[in-house]
């Protein structure tokens, strides 16, 4: 993750306004803030120093290169006596977040002044967590750091939306998830042309498909009443629990499928599907029923075997010789 | 700054002594802690075992010549029997429940009469008498949770003994098999037609559980002079008899003898009774004669209706654990219990008085009958007109016997009952102190879904389960 560029000019130099085009990554950004737009990481950042030098010393190489050819005593003059990293932070061990952080830091200098909106106001806005930051960019940012960053950067987020400057948008994108899941929509799930909603639950390995309907509380489990698909009535109280709750007992039918697992599972894999197509004709109830415990799925599962252990975590008997 | 031990006393601090003051564990060797509370002590687990024990596996070592004398339970066990016994009673009072008053009481019009559907009714003690008798309560069904003996009157009810009650007022032969599914009340449906056979004079025999007949339980011995060679059950045929005897007392006792019973162990004259006909022997091996007399006696013209059920159809339906003399298995229809009844419902027995023939299927205890099934499935589509299922073409061990046992019988299907008549018994219950909810709406709507849509075993199981004894 190093990349160099030849030159005898001190780090500071590089960052003087005036010569900010010999810069190769500056060149890029209209701006004079150092601000380096994300592509560049990728482009940029070589061992090689070759490439950035032949796209930067064009005019003056081929001199230097007759002046050699012509004669040894020649004095070849070179721009720059020793390779100097593109990054200023280069040498801090944390050049891409470093980076990012100052022009964070400039952007929030430069547009201080600029009108904000309340922050319950502003479009959410999934940020990366200082340990995905550090995943993404491969990076250990500290976190008193990071924080600090971010603060910064969600001051800047709250810059009102028609005023927001492009280079701001661009400098919050490494402190941004790829995906807004913030943006996301729900699918409506849609009641059918009889009247049934159809909702999916699992609980273990066992997975229940439901269709309610409005009617007068009938129950059929496999095509099988209530009390013959759950022999134990806890699993039949398990498994029209989110209705019970709801007291919607009486007023749908629910035709459903099981299949899988054992009873226990089947009655709770049913409680979640029922609630869920529950959902489909009163979204209202959709708050009581995860208070019930109906709407979350127990993500729970048989735990896998493990060699060396007799079960999932019991060891063989001790035994003496 | 608070110091972790008590800063009065010398003792080193140690983690030991923050958790147990030993001072107060009176086991230990004291040491000079103070006790300020003792909810450490009483937290401390008993580390008993890391001092005052010897090894760590001295529990899991063999230890011989120990054995401990004296302990554990000394009472004299129960005897034969006596837990079977415990197991099968029928409890039919309770003086704990509370007592349930302004039900009617059941008459025989009640039960078919279709405004009476779902009320709760109550028994008269005689007809209590005569059902205990013939062995019509079950130790399945919950009679030991209520003061007295009470019955729900179900549109099934109605419609099964209004149908039948007609047919035998017209000197028709009813013959029935009652089908359901497990706890709707098979059973129950049969009591109350027993109940309607007591009350409409009719001369009641039941066989209260068939597999008692089949699986070799009682006594069995060749009948003389049969082909094929038929069995007795002497003793359950003399029990049975004294129960027929004393149900129907009242009618048996006006009927009087009319065929000559020569052949008979024991002298008849032809004025007495039937009463004292069925009560003309205590011996066992004179029992099936006799039995065998006083049907021949019933099925005289101008003698009253006759009804016979049975529980546990398909017990009956099978080959029995019996053994003949050569140790072939018996087919149960050579019982000659068995061979009577099945006689009676397959049609072959005619009866000039109108008699009503009634098996109940069982769910929870039966046997998987491949030929019953079909046969039953055979007369339910003939019942409804629809075509008649073939039998299975790859099964070759279908029985004739029991397909003949079950020519032309009506299958009466009991099915689960509505939200009315669950309102109604609900209220019962709650007005018994069994069921201690308010009973509503929704409270019956929710425990009538809990039971299947209304499974009336189910709704007692998910309503009175808690307090069952």
């Amino acid at each position: 993750m190093s990349s160099l560029r030849t030159g005898s000019r001190c780090l500071r130099d590089i960052r003087q306004p005036g010569k900010a085009a010999t810069v190769p990554w500056q060149s890029t950004s209209k701006a004079s803030l150092a601000y380096r737009p994300k592509q560049p990481f990728n482009v940029t950042r070589f061992i090689a120093t070759t490439a950035p030098r032949s796209a930067e010393t064009t005019e003056i190489i081929p001199s230097d290169l007759e002046s050699a050819d012509q004669g040894q005593s020649a004095v070849v003059r070179v721009p720059y006596a020793r390779a100097v990293p593109v990054s200023p932070s280069y040498f801090s061990r944390k050049p891409i977040f470093n980076d990012a952080f100052v022009v964070v830091q400039d952007l929030a200098r430069k547009y201080a002044r600029l009108p904000i909106i309340p922050k319950d106001k502003v479009t959410p806005t999934a940020w990366r967590t200082k340990e995905q930051y550090r995943l993404a960019v491969g990076e250990h940012a500290k976190g008193r750091d990071y924080a600090t960053c971010m603060k910064l950067a969600k001051r800047l987020n709250q810059i009102h939306p028609d005023l927001m400057p492009e280079e701001v948008k661009a400098g919050l994108l490494p402190f941004k998830r790829e995906v807004n899941y913030y943006l996301n929509q729900p699918k409506i799930q849609p009641i059918d042309q009889y009247g049934r909603s159809h909702g999916v639950g699992k609980r273990k390995s066992s997975v229940a498909r439901a269709w309610v309907v409005e009617g007068t509380g009938e129950v059929l489990v496999n095509g099988k009443p209530l009390s013959e698909a759950f022999g134990r009535v806890h699993d039949r109280e398990s498994a029209v629990w989110g209705m019970k709750l709801t007291e919607r007992l009486d007023k749908y039918n629910v035709w459903a499928m099981v299949s899988g697992g054992g009873t226990t599972g089947q009655a709770e894999a049913l409680a979640l599907a029922i609630a869920k197509a529950l959902c489909v004709h009163e979204p209202a109830l959709k708050n009581p029923l995860r208070r019930a415990g109906c709407i979350t799925r127990d993500p729970r599962k048989v735990e896998r075997k493990k060699h060396g252990h007799v079960k999932a975590r019991k060891m063989p008997t001790w035994v003496k010789r | 700054m608070a110091t972790a031990n008590c800063w009065r006393c010398l003792g080193r601090p140690s983690t030991q002594r923050l958790l147990a003051p030993s001072s107060l564990t009176t086991f230990k060797a004291p040491t000079s802690v103070a006790a300020f509370t003792t909810s450490a002590t009483l937290l401390a687990k008993d580390d008993s075992s890391f001092s005052m024990k010897g090894h760590v596996r001295t529990g899991k070592r063999l230890v011989l010549g120990k054995k401990k004398k004296g302990r554990g339970d000394r009472s004299k066990p129960p005897g034969p029997g006596e837990r079977k016994a415990f197991r099968k009673r029928i409890q039919l009072s309770n003086d704990n429940a509370l007592k349930v008053s302004g039900l009617p009481e059941l008459e025989a019009q009640k039960l078919v009469d279709p405004a009476a559907v779902g009320q709760i009714v109550s028994l008269p003690t005689d007809l209590v008498d005569q059902l205990r008798t013939v062995e019509a309560f079950k130790p399945t069904q919950n009679w030991g949770l209520f003061r007295s003996p009470h019955m729900l009157v179900r549109k099934d009810t109605v419609d099964f003994l209004g149908d039948l009650t007609k047919r035998v007022g017209n000197k028709e032969t009813v013959r029935t098999v009652i089908e359901g599914e497990r706890s709707v009340g098979k059973s129950m449906l049969g009591l109350q037609t027993m109940a309607a056979g007591f009350m409409n004079k009719m001369v009641v025999i039941n066989i209260p559980e068939a597999q008692d007949l089949v699986e070799a339980r009682t006594d069995y011995s060749p009948i003389p002079r049969t082909t094929p060679e038929q069995f007795s059950h002497p003793s359950y045929i003399l029990k049975l008899m004294q129960a027929i005897r004393s149900a129907n007392e009242e009618i048996l006792s006006k009927e009087i003898v009319k065929l000559e019973h020569i052949h008979l162990p024991v002298s008849v004259s032809r004025n007495s009774s039937l009463a004292s006909l069925a009560n003309a022997t205590k011996e066992p091996e004179f029992a099936w004669p006799i039995f065998n007399a006083l049907w021949q006696e019933l099925l005289q013209p101008g003698r009253p209706p006759i009804m016979f059920t049975l529980d546990g159809l398909s017990h009956i339906m099978r080959i029995s654990d019996y053994r003949s003399p050569s140790f072939n298995l018996i087919h149960s229809h050579d019982l000659a219990l068995i061979r009577l009844f099945v006689e009676a419902l397959g049609g072959k027995t005619h009866f000039p008085n109108g008699a009503a023939i009634v098996g109940v299927t069982t769910k929870g205890n039966s046997l998987k009958v491949k030929s019953m099934d079909k046969a039953l499935e055979q007369a339910a589509a003939d019942q409804a007109g629809l075509p008649i299922p073939e039998r299975d073409a790859f099964y070759s061990k279908y029985d004739e016997r029991v397909f003949e046992a079950l020519k032309g019988v009506k299958v009466f299907d009991v099915k689960s009952i509505s939200k009315l008549e669950a309102r109604s018994l609900m209220e019962y219950w709650a007005a018994s102190g069994v069921l201690r909810m308010r009973v509503d709406e929704k409270t019956v709507s929710e425990k009538w879904t809990l039971a299947g849509n209304g499974v009336l075993g189910e709704l007692e199981r998910a309503s009175l389960y808690v307090s069952r004894l």
